[in-house]
């Protein structure tokens, strides 16, 4: 099917914004053009209508909403499912001038992150197997979830007396353990820490398991712990750079 | 000998690949002469986690240690995996 194509005065109608601003999102890089052979810019409709949803907002009405399988163009029902769309996205960052160094670290954390989801979680899923992974390079972000076991429970297996989903975030994210006993190996989420809070370039993810809620910024000299309101089953993660 | 790790892919996430790399390579380093060189060669992988890497390296480096040599590492994913890979041996296990 011919993709559908949109001039830019029709893309800055669809998205409620003006032509100068796209044109300058275009510069920027925020919102890349395409251009026909003359010269022009025009866009791809699915382009758009992706920029226009919040795909951080999907994941987590995933988790809040009774269990089902999420969107198909987002669900990984096994990690095979996961890595095909982790090397499309890294290959989309490739592309890109400006992360054509660094996207080895962004596509390695979202590596890490989801991957936790099936080492965790397999055979144990309690309701919906497998994991969403969505992303938007445009507004460069990731997000990531699974109505897994979170980190509390996968924790509680090999360390007792873990006292709530903040501590064990805590623990997570600055710890060597494992949740797979009888291992004591368990590195990921102290390398996702580790990448986030020394990079180079802008790099933020916000994590949610249960009611605790983990937040690292790079320039940071370390991340900040929390418990809120809202109870997330399995995990949540949204990084931005 | 080389290893050319590409060869087990160029995306290396997940603890269950390395698992089955390290499976893949055991028969091959069956044979190698005790004292022989074992270069691990990057070149060509672009992304490359703890997971994968916890699986595989640690346990080339338990079993060969010394005999390792690495090469072609300045992948930025690689040098943070290395990284945390050499910091976890300092550490003490919770």
């Amino acid at each position: 099917m011919r993709k559908q194509r949109l001039s830019i005065g029709k893309a800055a109608d669809y998205l409620n914004v003006s032509i100068d601003t796209l044109r300058r999102w275009d510069k920027k890089g925020k919102l890349p053009a395409n251009r026909t052979k003359g010269g022009h810019r025009f866009y791809y409709k699915h382009n758009l209508e992706l920029y226009k949803k919040n795909i951080f907002a999907l994941a987590k009405e995933w988790l809040l909403n009774k269990p089902a399988e999420p969107s198909q163009k987002f669900y990984c029902p096994t990690s095979l499912e996961f890595k095909q769309k982790l090397s499309l996205l890294e290959k989309n960052l490739k592309r890109r001038k400006k992360f054509a160094k660094d996207y080895p670290l962004i596509v390695a954390i979202a590596g890490e992150i989801g991957n936790n989801s099936y080492d965790h979680n397999l055979g144990n899923w309690p309701d919906i197997s497998g994991s969403f992974f969505a992303n938007n390079i445009n507004k460069k972000q990731i997000a990531l979830a699974d109505r897994g076991q979170g980190i509390l429970r996968t924790l509680g297996r090999v360390k007792e007396n873990i006292q709530s989903d903040k501590e064990a975030l805590y623990i997570a994210f600055t710890k060597v353990i494992s949740g797979r006993a009888p291992e004591t190996r368990g590195n990921g989420l102290k390398f996702v820490r580790n990448v986030i809070l020394q990079s180079e370039i802008k790099l933020s993810l916000e994590f949610y398991s249960g009611k605790g809620r983990a937040v690292f910024m790079s320039g940071n000299e370390k991340g900040m712990f929390s418990t809120i309101d809202t109870y997330y089953p399995g995990c949540l993660a949204l990084l931005k750079f | 000998m080389e290893l050319k790790l590409k060869k087990f892919g160029h995306i290396l996430i997940s603890r269950q690949d390395g698992r089955e790399a390290v499976a893949a390579i055991k028969p091959v380093l069956k044979d190698l002469p005790e004292n022989e060189k074992i270069i691990l060669d990057f070149e060509g992988v672009s992304t490359f986690t703890p997971s994968w890497g916890d699986e595989f390296l640690t346990y080339m480096l338990e079993k060969y240690g010394d005999r390792i040599k690495m090469e072609n590492t300045e992948n930025p994913s690689v040098q943070a995996t290395l990284e945390i890979l050499n910091s976890i041996k300092e550490d003490k296990v919770v």
